[in-house]
């Protein structure tokens, strides 16, 4: 049997029923990323003994009726900002080429006692912001569905070695959308969660009061999964919500008949992919069919969430980064060092304004989804870039549509919901809810996934 | 009545370099030139943020001391 693209929760099935071990899929998946990922550049680095390692004791466990939880002798791999012990950790950087750290960042920990099985560290934009870059010491990764094409960022080998059918999970980081742009634009899926909900500790740090970690899978069932394994309370993690963490596959009812979802279309009417929005009327309309309500809503601009997101950010990371920028600056790529540079000259009163703003936009979305159950838009605006190293940087000059549910610190969901029709390449619909409400939004998207087979289609690496 | 900077005029490259220098930069050349062009759509940005906001608005995090205690 071929394990390449079965889910987490089929391998799940499988591993039960013994039809299948977690040696064999490790073996399966260490073979194809031998065979593809030198053109996909996904991961910068397999640690293929420790993966057998650690699925040959998953196996043993299993077979001996002892199972762990839905991740146990399953493969993943984590973006290369989350701190593993006596495996290097570089950020995509230069600087941070020969770190090892001495622990494991607290969801490695959460993930190595539920049994799975690390296949290796991923790909990033330099420290989750700076790329796509041909300056670092490491290519950045490829589009699997055409390697002609970026997987987005900054969990760009996260996106691209899901889709690739590599590893049937990823964790990623998301500030303003990290996780759920590469999702968009790679075909998967990618969850956000609420701030709070997944420790950071042990994860190199982007914006504190925005970093966000979280899965990407190739459906709203394996993100249900993935999220039980590394949700809830670390107390060393100052961000961190103590709240109890329910039972996420439970909420996959496949029923949201009744539920008010709000509708921010005017976030893609216009200047969007011209496959995007009738793409994104018919997702609406399949979730109609399904018995949800669904209504516009207005919220404020793309531009004031992307304006209030970024000057946080920016400030915020040239606090972590300014001793190396005053030391070093030469040793950063052209790109994240011009997006973090700029964070010298904003002054302190620009940062509080910002956090001011941020808390009037939070209150907006709040307001709304005091009338709705959730919040669809577009889970991108367009399809993948092109993979051109001369393309202008376009972080703060083109609105992000992730970046409002950051500012908000709200849980969403990118699943795909088409292709375009020129460069065949996918299409994703957004769906976010209120703080802690993960359940909702894997409800919605699974029932979507229950209704569509985009999630289905893979990309051929032939 | 004008709710943030946004009418101010751009800063030339002069004005960046000094900014950069008082920040405690001392960029090479190439990195600075690298810099000049890409501050104007940051600085640009800053200003479109609103000055309005009601007195008491609070910044979007506070201080929890339990939590730093408990950590």
């Amino acid at each position: 049997m071929d394990p390449t693209f079965l889910t987490i929760a089929e391998l799940n099935r499988l591993y039960g029923q013994r039809e299948l071990s977690p040696v064999e899929v490790t073996r399966a998946l260490l073979d194809r990323i031998a065979a593809h990922d030198g053109k996909l550049h996904s991961f910068i680095r397999v640690t293929p003994e420790a993966a057998l390692a650690e699925a040959q004791a998953a196996e043993r466990e299993l077979m001996a009726g002892r199972r762990r939880g839905p991740l146990h002798g399953i493969p993943y791999a984590l973006k290369d900002i989350v701190e593993t012990a006596g495996i290097p950790t570089t950020g995509h950087s230069k600087l941070c080429h020969n770190y090892v750290p001495a622990a494991d960042a607290h969801l490695v920990t959460l993930l190595k006692s539920g049994g799975a099985v690390l296949m290796g560290k991923l790909a990033t934009w330099e420290f989750a912001l700076g790329g796509p870059s041909w300056d670092l010491p490491w290519p950045p990764a490829r589009n699997p569905w055409n390697p002609d094409y970026l997987p987005g960022g900054s969990s760009s080998g996260a996106g691209a070695a899901v889709a690739a059918g590599f590893v049937p999970g990823a964790v990623g980081t998301d500030t303003g959308g990290s996780i759920r742009g590469p999702a968009a634009v790679c075909g998967i899926a990618g969850l956000k969660p609420t701030y709070g909900r997944v420790s950071r500790r042990g994860v190199f740090p982007n914006t504190f009061t925005m970093d966000h970690c979280g899965p990407l899978a190739r459906s709203a069932e394996d993100i249900a999964l993935f999220l039980q394994v590394i949700a809830g309370f670390d107390a060393e993690d100052p961000g961190s919500e103590d709240a109890p963490v329910p039972d996420y596959a439970a909420a996959l009812t496949g029923s949201i008949k009744g539920l008010r979802l709000g509708l921010v279309e005017h976030w893609y009417a216009h200047g969007a992919h011209p496959d995007l929005p009738p793409a994104m009327s018919a997702a609406v309309e399949v979730l109609r069919g399904l018995g949800a309500i669904v209504e516009p809503v207005q919220l404020s601009s793309l531009r004031d969430y992307t304006d209030c997101k970024t000057t946080i950010s920016i400030a915020e990371l040239y606090a972590i980064h300014e001793k190396d920028l005053k030391t070093r600056p030469q040793d950063f790529g052209r790109i994240l060092r011009n997006r973090v540079l700029p964070g010298a000259l904003i002054r302190a009163e620009d940062y509080v304004q910002a956090l001011r703003w941020r808390t009037v936009l939070a209150r907006e979305q709040a307001m709304a989804l005091k009338q709705f159950d959730a919040l669809l838009t577009a889970g991108a605006l367009g399809v993948a870039d092109p993979a051109d190293p001369n393309q202008p940087d376009r972080l703060v000059s083109v609105p992000s549509i992730t970046m409002p549910f950051s500012v908000g610190g709200l849980p969403a969901i990118a699943i795909p919901c088409g292709f375009s029709r020129a460069e065949g390449l996918p299409l994703s619909l957004q769906i976010a809810a209120a703080p802690m409400a993960e359940p909702t939004v894997l409800r919605i998207a699974h029932a979507y996934q229950q209704a569509t087979d985009w999630h289905r289609r893979h990309p051929d690496l032939r | 009545m004008r709710t943030d900077l946004s009418h101010l005029p751009p800063s030339s490259p002069e004005e960046i370099r000094a900014m950069t220098c008082r920040a405690g930069l001392d960029l090479p050349e190439e990195l600075m030139q690298q810099f000049i062009a890409a501050w104007p759509a940051f600085e640009a940005m800053v200003r479109r943020i609103p000055r309005n906001l009601d007195r008491a608005a609070e910044p979007a995090h506070s201080y929890r001391p339990l939590r730093i205690v408990r950590s």
